[in-house]
């Protein structure tokens, strides 16, 4: 799937937050790096339509993300840095359910559905728990299959690893290679975006490199370092 | 009283629909504020315990979920017995735990989801006039028995964090950062539930 940025912008209060972007992603995997507000977030907020260009546009898949808004957003899951902050329901299999109920799916399938893909993720024993009670990884795999299961074709991660231990952080990342769907990972965690097709550096709202891992990743290194 | 804890049962509560119970609930309430006859709302008291505890919800986890609403029922009958008399005292105590007991009972046999449900079919006629987005109160009511969990949680955080530097430990100091932190989060909620499709703009 094509994410399409067309000098696409974004300002708040007069402050710019991410100068005119053009670029295409059609990876399957894309890396997004660089310091605090240095307008990651931003730049993938725009893709899914949180954020709202100030001028220029964004299209995933062909739908512009202000005037098909809704439709765009259909294409594309994202999993905040905070992922409790997502799960509105306070049982996982229900918080599940409730994203296929949303789109008007009869009980039968949604039950079908919400049980593949905790098995998916291998989380079938966690169905009942309450989301608060949730481990970091557990909470992770459980807003990943929460938002998979509606069909995004696209999913971005915001820091995905953030405050996970080794072995939670091995699990993730094991997930995330596995994944069939296009991923866009923000994230300091360096080691996980190895074997990545693409990483974007952001420095100071702008694009400041676009390259290969270990390529982009050394570009990076060079603006933390100053 | 509901908080996401509902008890996995197959008891008449649990099979009965969410409208049923909420009905009888209210009606009960009516009932138990038309009488202040001891020789009733004792035996009702009574009743409504049995009825919780039918739930299989185990008495310490039924003793934990209404101690705090049943320690300010007990305020409101100690104020009665100090400023009324007596007899109206256990009259309040009896008529509110009552209540209390059966509210907790629907609670224990009621999943969100099924709840939610219904707040949207008993809005829907509003909506067919206009006068609200039945699907969205549903959320709203869904999202703060959900996030009751970790508004609490963060108040523990706070006052631990005043206790590590020394700071005096006062609910109002802490109702401060508490709501700040908290409408810091609801802005993130707010963009998860767009981001999720939960709402139709």
């Amino acid at each position: 799937m094509d994410i399409v940025f067309t000098a696409a912008t974004v300002s708040y209060a007069g402050r710019v937050a991410l100068h005119p972007l053009s670029l295409t992603l059609s990876e399957r995997r894309i890396g997004v790096v660089g310091l605090n507000g240095s307008g990651k977030t931003t730049m993938a907020r725009l893709i899914n339509g949180l954020v709202k260009p100030s001028g220029g546009a964004v299209t995933v898949d062909g739908l512009d993300t202000v005037k098909d808004e809704e439709a765009a957003r259909g294409k594309t899951g994202f999993i905040f840095q905070n992922p409790q902050h997502q799960m509105i329901l306070p049982i996982l299999a229900e918080d599940i359910a409730f994203g296929l109920k949303n789109r008007g799916l009869d009980k039968a399938e949604i039950a079908a559905r919400t049980a593949a893909i905790l098995e998916r993720f291998g989380i079938s024993h966690l169905a009942r728990r309450r989301v608060h009670e949730l481990s970091g990884g557990e909470t992770q795999l459980g807003a990943i299959a929460s938002v998979l299961v509606t069909g995004p074709k696209l999913l971005i991660l915001d820091e995905p690893t953030n405050q996970l231990d080794l072995r939670n952080r091995a699990l993730i990342a094991r997930t995330i290679a596995g994944l069939p769907e296009q991923v866009l990972v923000i994230s300091h965690d360096l080691p996980l975006l190895d074997g990545f097709d693409r990483v974007l550096v952001f420095h100071e709202g702008r694009l400041a490199a676009d390259a290969p891992p270990a390529q982009a990743i050394r570009a990076y290194r060079e603006i933390a370092a100053c | 009283m509901l908080n996401g804890l509902d008890i996995e049962g197959r008891t008449l509560l649990h099979r009965l629909p969410v409208r049923g119970k909420l009905v009888l609930l209210f009606t009960a309430a009516i009932l138990l504020f038309l009488t202040s006859d001891l020789r009733i709302l004792g035996p009702a008291l009574a009743a409504a315990a049995v009825l919780f505890l039918s739930t299989g919800i185990g008495l310490r986890e039924a003793f934990r979920r209404v101690r705090f609403v049943l320690f300010t029922v007990a305020l409101v009958a100690a104020a009665n017995y100090v400023f009324v008399s007596p007899r109206e005292a256990a009259a309040v105590l009896c008529r509110l735990s009552a209540l209390v007991l059966l509210a907790a009972a629907v609670t224990a046999t009621t999943g969100i989801p099924a709840f939610m449900d219904e707040v949207a079919r008993l809005l829907a006629p509003f909506e067919r006039l206009g006068l609200v987005r039945a699907a969205d109160v549903s959320l709203a009511v869904g999202l703060v028995i959900r996030f009751v969990p970790e508004i609490l949680a963060r108040y523990g955080e706070i006052s631990a964090a005043h206790k590590a530097r020394g700071l005096p430990v006062r609910p109002l100091t802490l109702l401060t950062p508490l709501v700040i932190l908290t409408l810091k989060d609801a802005d993130t909620i707010a963009m998860a539930i767009d981001a999720r499709g939960f709402r139709r703009h």
